[in-house]
């Protein structure tokens, strides 16, 4: 059976807006969530510069969320009030979503809701914030942190706060997870396991330690624009350096689409297909050769040629190796048509999200088709390949009608997913 | 330290955990499980109350409490054993 899978609700918490509508317009707009850290100055790792959730307040937050009923909301602060970041900002934008899939007037049996989490080690930043408590007084560890360490703590949370009873788990994928849970959603619904799935992508709350190993193996940038903290995130730009850590947790409605029409449910998308394929290495090296099968295979799988393709949201995350790869990869799959598909990079404006990243791009993918322009590609001054539609430093009407999202992850996890606007052929 | 005194960090820990529990309703025949605290919440209500305190209790006498009297009496005792 191949169920036709729909996008009903997107919800997101992220740097440059807390919710869809202000995200919608940071894109527009071409606004920029990075800044200088708030700890940075206070800190001996030479990570400077990110895209942070800044006056972070989940109670205004909840409050501030539309159309939700009061018990909904009265639940989520019972069970998410005391929660770690990270868990709270998956509560915030599962919510979010939730509601804008009108879900609470028209829900399905809780037994056909499944929830999915994307990410692993999330909670890095708690742990090491607890670590330091523990060394002096081990006794005093909060219990609650034996519910916290499990990343499925935000699948449990998600599930008792809506009520969730079919499947859920979390999935990793380095980078890739976001685009991991899309995909393995996908396959539920198509494997009729659920009607509707949540895909969550979590912020991904580093600690000091993996900021700095991520600059000890040389993956972050931010080093020539140092004290200039917008320009140093430069997807496809002849200087970029690397990548610009960045924080956001973004949640889809994915849904049966025959299910979505009986309820009369909004749909924003479809949800064509998408693959995984490994590299067969350890690395952090980006692949060309599994970078476009990942394509190629999500084209596949979605049924379409690669000249239906309109945009693509890269995973160009202004690392030299993975921004040059990802766009030899880009002319293997879709040779002259390169010239008329726009790309564009999320991570210019949002920083990279790591854990969420596939998440946050499908939902930026998404209000870019629904409201046709493509937003712009920050600091992409002189590209460093040529024969690409690139979209430039401000944003531009476009029809797009079928879309691809990349992104790929440490260890040779190459994933692509297909999007087309609101419904296509019967 | 007072049992009153001991009383208020708990009952305070309590509030904490359990933001929408009246205060009135904290009262020492009370069960933590009664007033709505489930296993985790009744061990975070326990441990920051003990921390406040700074007391060091193993967690095996918490088997004998009852309810929040029971607590007062254990954290009194642990209190002067200190001192």
């Amino acid at each position: 059976m191949n169920t036709r899978v729909v996008v009903t609700g997107v919800g997101v918490v992220s740097s440059v807006g807390t919710n869809a509508d202000k995200f919608t317009q940071a894109l527009r707009d071409g606004k920029s969530g990075i800044g200088f850290l708030q700890n940075a100055q206070n800190s001996a790792v030479p990570v400077r510069i990110g895209a942070e959730i800044r006056s972070f307040q989940f109670e205004a937050l909840l409050q501030s969320l539309p159309s939700l009923p009061p018990e909904v909301v009265a639940k989520a602060r019972q069970c998410a009030r005391r929660a770690p970041f990270s868990v709270q900002c998956s509560v915030l934008s599962a919510l979010e979503a939730w509601a804008r899939a009108e879900l609470h007037d028209r829900r399905p049996v809780p037994e056909r809701i499944g929830v999915i989490v994307a990410g692993s080690n999330i909670g890095q930043n708690y742990q090491y914030t607890l670590n330091a408590k523990f060394q002096q007084a081990p006794e005093y560890l909060t219990p609650s942190y034996a519910l916290h360490v499990f990343d499925t703590d935000h699948v449990a949370t998600i599930s008792e706060v809506l009520s969730v009873r079919g499947e859920g788990f979390t999935v990793g994928g380095a980078s890739a997870s976001g685009n991991v849970g899309i995909i393995k959603g996908y396959q539920l619904l198509q494997a009729d396991v659920v009607d509707v799935c949540l895909v969550v992508g979590a912020v991904a709350d580093l600690s000091p330690m993996e900021l700095q190993a991520f600059y000890n193996i040389g993956a972050t940038g931010g080093r020539a624009f140092d004290s200039e903290p917008e320009k140093a995130c430069r997807p496809f730009d002849t200087q970029h350096e690397g990548f610009i850590y960045g924080q956001a947790s973004a949640c889809l409605v994915l849904e049966a689409a025959g299910f979505a029409q009986r309820r009369e449910a909004p749909i924003l998308a479809e949800l064509l297909g998408g693959a995984i394929v490994l590299d067969g290495n350890r690395s952090s090296d980006p692949n060309e050769e599994g970078e476009a099968r990942a394509m190629q295979k999500a084209l596949q799988k979605a049924g379409e040629a690669a000249e239906a393709v309109d945009y693509i949201n890269a995973h160009g995350t202004s690392t030299p190796a993975g921004d040059i790869a990802e766009l030899r990869a880009i002319r293997r799959v879709f040779q002259e048509h390169t010239a008329r598909i726009w790309i564009n990079s999320t991570k210019g404006l949002v920083g990279h999200c790591l854990y969420s990243a596939g998440v946050v791009e499908a939902a930026a993918t998404i209000v870019q088709l629904c409201e046709g322009f493509v937003h712009p590609n920050a600091n992409l001054q002189e590209p460093c390949d040529t024969g690409f539609r690139f979209a430039g430093l401000s944003a531009c009407p476009a029809g797009s009608r079928i879309a691809l999202s990349n992104s790929f992850g440490f260890g040779g996890i190459n994933t692509s997913i297909v999007l087309a606007r609101g419904v296509t052929h019967e | 330290m007072t049992k009153d005194q001991i009383f208020e960090v708990i009952k305070k820990n309590v509030l904490y955990v359990l933001p929408d529990l009246p205060a009135e309703a904290i009262r020492v025949e009370e069960s933590l499980k009664d007033l709505g605290a489930n296993s985790v919440d009744r061990m975070d209500i326990v441990m920051e109350s003990m921390e406040a305190l700074q007391l060091k209790i193993p967690l095996t006498h918490l088997a004998q409490v009852k309810n929040i009297q029971g607590l007062v009496d254990l954290f009194y005792e642990a209190c002067h054993v200190r001192v």
